[in-house]
């Protein structure tokens, strides 16, 4: 199999990922949208692992897997948190961060 | 004990009476602290005299002695010990100031019995004596700056010892700024000496001087003006005068000794050992000469219509310290340092007896409230009179001696200070009449309420206000008793007027021309390297010149006499004809109003100047806002980056990465 | 008597507050105060070791730090901060115990004002504290150029936090202004500090070392720009005219026990870098911009004077008297004579010395007069005072450089430094010392004497407020009786860094070629 599908089926979930973070409000989605981006990346690993015929690639992919779940929990517990103080879901009014 | 020995004894008794009562004045009993107080300043007159007769014991030419007790300062060349210098001079001084500061002492016991303050006050007082005597036995310029500047805080607290009045505390700030003033004088003189001889202390810089500095050399005569502001600031002279009469609102004993006695007469002391300079500079001595002389009559001509009567007694010491300053300007060294030591004796006699008059006035001190305290208070008036007599020059009192004395210098050395010399006789024409008025306006003519209720037995109660402003008192700490003392009443009060009143009497026995002149003779290792030490009348110069002066005073008393014993109308009428000249005089020749349009409001003006436009527009505005503000623009572009909103964050992230690739990605290939 | 290791001296208040942060705040408090008694006696010791007339520096630590940048790190003790290390010392014991008082049992309404308060969150307070004391105390012992500008700009973060968490009034527009301010001095003076050590070395390896600074040569006009930059930084913190905007509103604004830290100690590091770095090193700038410097001295001593005396809230007359006290020091530095600079660092001593207990009793002051700070509502505090009135009385008489007291014997020799070559200057200089007569004998009169103020209830000093005031009092009595403590022990240091200046003021080149020389073949 050419690689360079993989490379490009990658970068295609990965620029459907980044539109999502950019466009979507709900912290939700772009929580997902983040997952996609990690994970296109992942495939790009695998993919070039595959081409290279050694392991690196795939357990660099795993250690993005584990940080992606760390990432996800801490980005639901935010949300979890915010859903119970009655917060808008709402990124756009998320911006306690002002300078 | 040596003289160096007896010297630290002097210094010491003083201060260690004070570390006493000012440590311990909650457990002193009663009224011990004062007997605590003159005890240790009995002491010291005591060492005193034991420095006298070691002194005499020893032969003349070496009668110059310096003791050190370690290095004050030393670096970079810049070197003083504290050392003190015994020589005839301080010594002379030292006998003066402790036995008259005794005195006070012993009067201010029974005086200040009834005011809360009492321990503070001789806490206060000792620490002066200690001062005067450091100030005297300093064999150096910083040892003397020290003694001058504890001089000067000590006159500041004795001064506003009644802290609660808003007079007397305004009354020692402008005495201790005048201080600080002469203080700064000194410094700069003490520097212009240094620069030249590279030394501080008197022996090698008056050793030094005649090969350093040529005959008037500029620098010497800016170090002597130097010297001299110093000692003007000190002595009140003018034009740095005006600080004298409001210190009377300092308590009587004060007066007495700081203002008449002891402080006044350091700069005449200052004068005087450092006379080799003033004798290199003539130019200097001329001026201190001159102003002697202006201070003089200036401050008789005041003391005639002053109604205060401790004002009058402090313009008549303003003029003698004329007197006495003249006389050391025309090199008339021992005449000016016996008019000093009389002076000493009648000037705190004349402060004691107004004193008791004062205080049977209940604490008025108006010449115009007061008469007719003749029957009443006899002890006073015999003291009284003799010290005014004294004063006046009347023949063969102490004063008619010493005083007259240096105008025969003057008329000797001839030329200006002949004029100089006859203008001393007019003033001393107007001593005699102000001396005459305050005995007669106070002992004679119509007896005051006051007077009458004495002399049924019944002392008159101070009243809880403000003699001078009528302001009400505030009858708490720091407060003169309601209790008056006076002199009539209290042993020690007589205990101490007494032998001043004879020493008034009987001092001008050290003096008399061709006859007896044991102080010259023992002050004269002290000036023997003068220029003119040679330069003195003949005895028969001097009698006639006694002569003039006697006749001067007898006629001033006939004068004062006249205006206010036979014709008490006269007085009236002779100061409507002449009110403006009355007015000058009143006003003290305007010199506070000079002062303090010249002074004191630009200094006050410049200060709102600075804080409203320089502080406010410039630094504030300018320097820091300016500052503060680029700095602030600065970060708020920075700041407007930070929107706190996801998207924008993200949509910056992703251009900036795909930037950064593009660039690499261009470049590599 | 063994080698005093520096670092320890250094580094105890930090490594206290750093435990104390883990112990309740009961204990740690005290453990920081401990800390700052303990630097206090080896600061003791080491004056004790110091024999007078020694040269060359005690106690070396010298270590390699970023031996690629050439900066080592190096410690030492000489005549010149042996004294400013016992003035930090000495003052940051009655600061912190100040800061560590709790409100005892009994407190009676009056305790309650303003002054006596216990600081909130405790340890915070004890930390910042003591990381500022070692911050200073590292600036004063580093013989190292970059470490030296290290704890310079430490020094500021406490401060910062300080002021800003513990202050009253405008407290943090007062910081604020304040610290960026000092920061844009000191950015200029790394600037400067990084130009010299990397110009100086020419050839030869980086090092930032002052020993090996002062050996290495500069042309002229680049030690004009390195002198400009390090003056900007040491005249801020002094603080001079005109830099002295930031004054007003942070000694306000700056709680007391604080102030008396920044008034006394942290102006000393400014003018202490002077005669450290920027004289010795920097020697044909130092003699081409004295005239300069000597007209801001002067400058400062009238402007600060002036402004002394028509100012209604003490804290703001002792403000403007350290401006002034200050110029007196830069005039004594910038004479450029060995007599002068022994004067001027004598009178550092003694500004901080009298500075401190002057604080405090102010504070006292301001307690009894029901909080309010202005001189209308103090008088006639005296009554009842014995005791607050005699010490308030003896710094007041050493602050304006009475004869008797220490700052007379720094002040003259100042004014005998200055009028050797600059007379003019001298005599202007005289004149500040009867301005600033009358701005002390002011205040002392304002609040001690006359009527009770409307606000006032006069009363004596409480123990733990005399504790503060009086040992420090003490020590200015002692100096006043023996100076030469101080002078002896210093001299030789001073003498060595004025020289090089003092050469080239005199008209002997030091050897600092001119840079079109340096050009030419």
């Amino acid at each position: 199999m050419n690689t360079s599908w993989f490379v490009v089926l990658s970068a295609f979930i990965f620029c459907v990922g980044a539109t999502g973070v950019m466009s979507r409000r709900s912290p939700l989605v772009v929580l997902l949208c983040l997952e996609l981006m990690l994970n296109a990346g992942n495939l790009a690993l695998v993919a070039f692992a595959r081409m290279l015929g050694n392991e690196e690639g795939q357990i660099f992919a795993l250690i993005v897997v584990v940080v992606a779940a760390c990432e996800v929990v801490i980005g639901l517990g935010i949300i979890v948190g915010m859903f119970r103080r009655r917060l808008p879901i709402d990124v756009d009014q998320m911006t306690e961060l002002r300078g | 004990m040596n003289a160096t020995g007896y010297g630290w004894l002097v210094l010491g008794a003083p201060l260690v009476g004070m570390l006493i009562i000012a440590l311990g004045w909650r457990v002193l009993p009663g009224r011990s602290a004062g007997w605590l107080g003159s005890a240790s300043i009995g002491i010291s007159f005591l060492a005193s005299v034991g420095m006298l007769i070691e002194l005499v014991d020893r032969p003349e030419e070496s009668r110059a002695l310096v003791g050190t007790a370690y290095t004050y300062v030393e670096t970079a060349g810049f070197r003083a010990d504290l050392s003190i210098l015994v020589d005839p001079l301080s010594v002379f001084m030292c006998l003066v100031v402790s036995g008259v500061s005794f005195l006070i002492h012993l009067y201010s016991i029974s005086y200040m019995t009834s005011d809360q303050g009492f321990a503070r006050f001789f806490a206060y007082l000792n620490f002066f004596v200690f001062s005067m005597l450091l100030l005297i036995l300093a064999a150096n310029f910083v040892l003397l700056l020290v003694g001058w500047a504890f001089v000067g805080a000590a006159s500041y607290l004795l001064i506003s010892f009644w802290y609660r009045r808003g007079t007397a505390t305004a009354a020692g700030i402008k005495a201790f700024v005048i201080n600080v003033i002469g203080d700064v004088g000194l410094v700069i003189g003490a520097f212009l000496l240094f620069d030249a001889t590279g030394a501080l202390d008197y022996a090698s810089i008056f050793a030094a001087a005649p090969e350093v500095f040529a005959r008037n050399d500029a620098q010497l005569v800016g170090a002597c003006l130097m010297i001299l502001v110093g000692a003007f600031a000190k002595s009140a002279q003018l034009p740095l005068h005006t600080w004298l009469p409001d210190a009377m609102e300092g308590p009587t004993p004060v007066s007495a000794l700081i203002h008449a006695a002891t402080m006044v007469t350091a700069g005449v002391y200052l004068i005087a050992r450092c006379h080799p300079l003033f004798e290199l500079a003539p130019i200097a001595a001329d001026v201190s000469a001159i102003l002697g002389t202006a201070t003089l009559i200036f401050a008789a001509s005041v003391a005639m219509t002053a109604t205060d009567l401790k004002r009058v007694i402090a313009y008549s010491t303003m003029s003698q310290i004329g007197y006495m300053i003249l006389g050391v300007s025309v090199a008339a060294y021992g005449a000016g340092l016996f008019h000093l030591m009389t002076h000493a004796f009648f000037k705190a006699l004349l402060f004691m007896g107004a004193g008791s008059v004062i205080a049977a006035m209940g604490g008025i001190q108006s010449l115009d409230r007061m008469g007719g305290f003749r029957k009443a208070m006899p002890f006073t008036f015999v003291t009284f009179t003799i010290g005014a007599l004294a004063l006046a020059g009347f023949p063969l009192f102490a004063g008619f001696f010493s005083k007259d004395e240096i105008l025969a210098y003057a008329l000797e050395r001839g030329g200006g200070y002949a004029v100089l010399g006859i203008v001393g006789y007019i003033a001393a024409l107007l001593t005699a009449f102000y001396a005459g008025r305050m005995v007669f306006r106070v002992f004679f003519g119509l007896s005051v309420p006051e007077a009458d209720e004495l002399a049924k037995g019944h002392l008159a109660h101070g009243s809880h206000a403000n003699p001078a402003t009528g302001e009400e008192e505030d009858t708490d700490v720091g407060f003169p008793g309601s209790e008056h003392h006076v002199a009539e009443r209290e042993w020690p009060m007589k205990l101490a007027m007494a032998p001043l009143a004879l020493l008034a009497v009987v001092a001008g026995v050290l003096g008399i021309p061709g006859v007896t002149e044991t102080l010259e003779h023992f002050l004269e290792p002290t000036f023997e390297d003068s220029r003119f030490a040679e330069v003195h009348p003949t005895a028969a110069a001097e009698w006639v010149g006694l002569a003039a002066g006697g006749l001067v005073a007898i006629i001033g008393l006939g004068a004062a006499f006249l205006y206010f014993m036979r014709d008490p109308g006269r007085r009236v009428a002779t100061r409507e004809r002449f009110a403006g000249v009355h007015r000058v005089l009143i006003n003290k020749w305007y010199f506070d109003e000079i002062f303090d349009h010249a002074i004191v409001r630009p200094v006050a003006a410049s200060g709102r100047f600075g804080r409203s436009v320089v502080e406010s527009a410039f630094v504030q505005g300018v320097l820091v806002g300016g500052t503060v503000g680029v700095v602030r623009a600065g970060t708020s572009l920075a700041r407007s980056i930070q929107t706190g909103e996801l998207r924008s964050y993200a949509a910056l992230l992703l251009v900036g990465v795909s930037a950064l690739i593009l660039y690499f990605l261009i470049v590599s290939s | 008597m063994p080698t005093v290791h520096l670092s320890i001296v250094v580094f105890l208040p930090l490594a206290a507050a750093v435990l104390a942060a883990f112990l309740p705040a009961r204990v740690g408090r005290w453990l920081v105060v401990a800390a700052t008694v303990g630097v206090l006696g080896y600061a003791v010791a080491m004056i004790a070791d110091y024999e007078p007339g020694t040269t060359g520096l005690k106690y070396v630590t010298d270590d390699n730090w970023i031996s690629e940048l050439g900066v080592r790190y190096q410690l030492g003790v000489d005549g010149l901060n042996l004294f400013l290390i016992a003035l930090t010392a000495l003052l940051w014991v009655p600061s912190t115990i100040w800061g560590a008082l709790r409100s005892g049992s009994g407190a009676r309404a009056i305790d309650d004002r303003a002054a006596l308060l216990p600081p909130e969150r405790p340890r915070l307070f004890m930390f910042h504290m003591a990381l500022a004391e070692t911050a200073v105390l590292g600036a004063f012992c580093a013989q190292d150029l970059a470490l030296f500008v290290v704890f310079f700009d430490l020094m500021l973060v406490p401060f910062y936090f300080l002021i800003g968490g513990w202050g009253e009034g405008d407290r943090v527009r007062a910081t604020t202004a304040f610290v960026i301010y000092t920061l844009v001095g000191s950015l200029l003076m790394l600037a400067g500090a990084i130009a010299l050590g990397v110009l100086s070395a020419g050839d030869a390896e980086v090092s930032f070392s002052f020993a090996v600074l002062e050996q290495r040569t500069l042309g002229e006009g680049t030690q004009q720009w390195i002198f400009c930059l390090f003056a900007a930084a040491f005249l801020v913190k002094a603080p001079l005219f005109p830099l002295h905007g930031w004054v007003v509103d942070t000694y306000r604004a700056t709680p007391v026990a604080v102030l008396v830290l920044l008034s006394a100690v942290l102006s000393k590091v400014g003018v202490y870098g002077f005669l450290r770095i920027v004289l010795p090193i920097l020697p044909d700038a130092s003699a081409y911009f004295q005239d300069l410097m000597l007209v801001l001295a002067v400058v400062s001593i009238l402007y600060g004077s002036v402004l002394a005396f028509s100012q209604s809230e003490p804290r703001l007359v002792v403000a403007y008297s350290s401006i002034a006290q200050l110029g007196f020091v830069v005039l004594g530095i910038f004479s450029l004579t060995d007599i002068g600079a022994q004067g001027a660092l004598m009178q550092m001593v003694n500004h901080g010395l009298v500075v401190g207990p002057l604080f405090f009793i102010i504070a006292v002051l301001t307690a009894r007069a029901g909080g309010s700070p202005t001189l209308e509502q103090m008088g006639g505090m005296a009554l009842r005072a014995p005791v607050l009135a005699a010490l308030f009385l003896v710094i007041t008489l050493a602050t304006l450089a009475m004869p008797g007291s220490p700052n007379f014997v720094g002040e003259i020799l100042i004014l005998f430094g200055a009028f050797e070559d600059k007379f003019v200057f001298g005599v202007i200089g005289a004149v500040g010392v009867a301005l600033a007569a009358v701005y002390m004998i002011r205040v002392f009169q304002l609040s001690m004497h006359n009527r009770v103020g409307p606000g006032a209830e006069p009363g004596e000093a409480r123990v733990l407020e005399l504790v503060a005031i009086a040992p420090v009092t003490l020590v200015v009595v002692a100096l006043g009786v023996y100076p030469q403590l101080v002078l002896d022990r210093t001299e030789g240091a001073t003498a060595a860094k004025v020289q090089p200046a003092a050469t080239v003021a005199g008209g002997q080149p030091t050897g600092a070629q001119d840079e079109a020389a340096e050009v030419a073949p």
